[in-house]
């Protein structure tokens, strides 16, 4: 019998059909000779924000490129740890910039915005959600984050707190691997809501949002600090005072992220 | 007398092979054997594995039932479009699983263009099921028996057809009794190869069928929400995947390699 010709394609198969893996994060290596490069460690929920504020940074000090790496806040504390290339660090939580502040150290270290939990549905709403309570209602199919994301943590300890975790849980359908994944879900009908940042739904038409008190929210606290072993320290305190001056906060207000708390 | 290879080939081949390896070896290494029977007999772990099982038979069941006649028809059709319709079925090899998610949800999801009938007029959702899963793993493994089939069909020599109609045989008679028979280990081969994709198969599986543990979260999807928090217990589920492979691999040895 001749040798199948199917042998190849399935060798192929072999190799690439194992997994999709969701990288998170990417770090460009980007700058010429002669300008000041600055790299910034940012968690991943700032990414449009940031993007934005760089843009507008080098629009401001000529010469000067801004490198960003997103990724999960507490991945980014380790890199910084291990490899210290970075100039500055924005942490979407106060215990991965602690651990950057134990080693390598950090300088002007600030919080500049916050975050906090919405309910989204598809636009049309097909199980009437108005509250958290009716996230409880029998039926209802919700997606959260994962276990160890973020953004379900948060969710977790939000509905912890408010003593819905038994019922909720019931009627969660997916647990996603990102922030991203929910809103997608939600946002194709496929979900009746999902819970995710204010700051993933500000330029997101296509969802949406309802608002969850705060009494019964939970607040991320972003802070951001200039790396100690930064070649860049002058760049590097100028970009933290940008980001923490008035239009930095304007950005990030337009960007769905709250001011910081004072006091 | 042995031939000698080129110094420069025994190099690049040798890299080649390490990199191939060295994953494999790094999960084992890096393995909790201490408490691996731990890991894997906790009811997550437990769930996962039944999970799979169950999702990676199934699909492969309807891929059989639906990919051997398909393939029937790609190697004796005689149909205008039979080239479009070969190289459409192969798709699903070489697109990126999560892009078959997202198709799959514009046709099948809640909204999709057949799924919004179906849960309409029969009241059947697959996102978030475990249907789900088995239709997402069925789309990634149905083209393996396809094809294998297909290459087994072809091989047959026509005359044995033509002979059987001769002695009276009805086509369908001829088909089960003489034909199936004679391509029986291509079609075992194109069953176990889309068991063992089915069995791998995450892209398309959370993209579509989402990750509930129990209802959707098989070993691959159970390995990525396990490395979040625990990256001993993530080794430990891949370790069974590593496996299993192995013996998918050295079970068809033959077929894959060209070699004995």
């Amino acid at each position: 019998m001749k040798r199948p010709a199917f042998v190849p394609v399935v060798v192929a198969t072999l190799l690439v059909g194992g997994c999709a893996s969701s990288s998170s994060t990417s770090a460009s290596a980007s700058g010429s000779g002669s300008s000041a490069e600055l790299i910034v460690f940012a968690a991943s929920s700032l990414t449009s924000a940031f993007n934005q504020i760089g843009s507008d940074f080098e629009a401001a000090n000529p010469g000067t490129t801004v490198t960003f790496n997103y990724g999960s806040s507490t991945d980014l504390a380790t890199q910084i740890g291990s490899e210290g290339t970075a100039d500055v660090f924005a942490s979407a939580s106060g215990t991965a910039m602690d651990a950057v502040a134990k080693d390598p150290g950090v300088e002007d270290r600030t919080d500049f915005a916050t975050n906090q939990l919405v309910i989204i549905t598809p636009s049309d709403d097909p199980a009437a959600i108005s509250s958290l309570e009716d996230l409880a209602e029998p039926g209802v199919q919700i997606v959260l984050g994962a276990d160890g994301v973020p953004v379900g943590d948060y969710a977790r300890l939000m509905l912890d707190q408010d003593g819905l975790t038994t019922q909720v849980m019931l009627n969660v359908v997916s647990n996603e691997p990102d922030d991203a994944s929910v809103v997608a879900k939600v946002k194709s009908g496929e979900a009746d809501a999902g819970i995710v940042y204010t700051s993933d739904i500000a330029s997101n038409t296509d969802v949406r949002g309802v608002p969850i008190p705060s009494k019964q929210n939970v607040m991320a606290t972003y802070p951001i600090a200039a790396v100690a072993a930064s070649a860049n320290a002058h760049l590097a305190s100028g970009f933290v005072d940008y980001v923490t001056g008035s239009q930095g906060e304007a950005t990030l207000k337009q960007y769905g992220f709250g001011p910081p708390e004072t006091g | 007398m042995r031939r000698r290879l080129p110094l420069s080939f025994v190099v690049l081949g040798s890299i080649g092979a390490a990199f191939v390896a060295l994953p494999v070896l790094g999960l084992v290494s890096r393995a909790p054997w201490g408490r691996i029977a731990e890991i894997l007999t906790g009811p997550g772990a437990r769930a996962a594995l039944r999970l799979s099982l169950e999702v990676s038979l199934l699909a492969t069941l309807c891929s059989v039932v639906f990919g051997v006649p398909l393939a029937w028809m790609l190697a004796r059709g005689t149909f205008r479009g039979r080239a479009v319709l070969r190289a459409l079925v192969i798709l699903p090899l070489v697109l990126p699983p999560v892009v078959a998610g997202v198709g799959l949800l514009q046709a099948l999801g809640r909204r999709g263009i057949v799924g919004g009938w179906l849960e309409r007029i029969a009241g059947i959702q697959l996102t978030f099921t475990t249907a789900g899963a088995v239709v997402a793993a069925t789309f990634v493994s149905i083209p393996l028996v396809v094809l294998s089939a297909e290459a087994g069909f072809r091989s047959v020599d026509p005359r044995f057809e033509r002979a059987a109609a001769v002695l009276g045989a009805k086509p369908g008679y001829t088909l089960r009794r003489v034909i199936l028979p004679m391509v029986a280990p291509q079609l075992v081969a194109g069953a176990v190869l889309a068991w063992a994709r089915a069995l791998g198969e995450f892209g398309a599986t959370i993209t579509f069928a989402g990750n509930l543990e129990g209802r959707t979260q098989t070993v691959p999807l159970a390995v990525f929400q396990t490395l979040q928090t625990d990256q001993e217990g993530a080794i430990a589920l891949s370790l069974v995947l590593v496996v299993l492979s192995i013996c998918v691999l050295v079970a068809l040895r033959d077929r894959i390699t060209g070699t004995g």
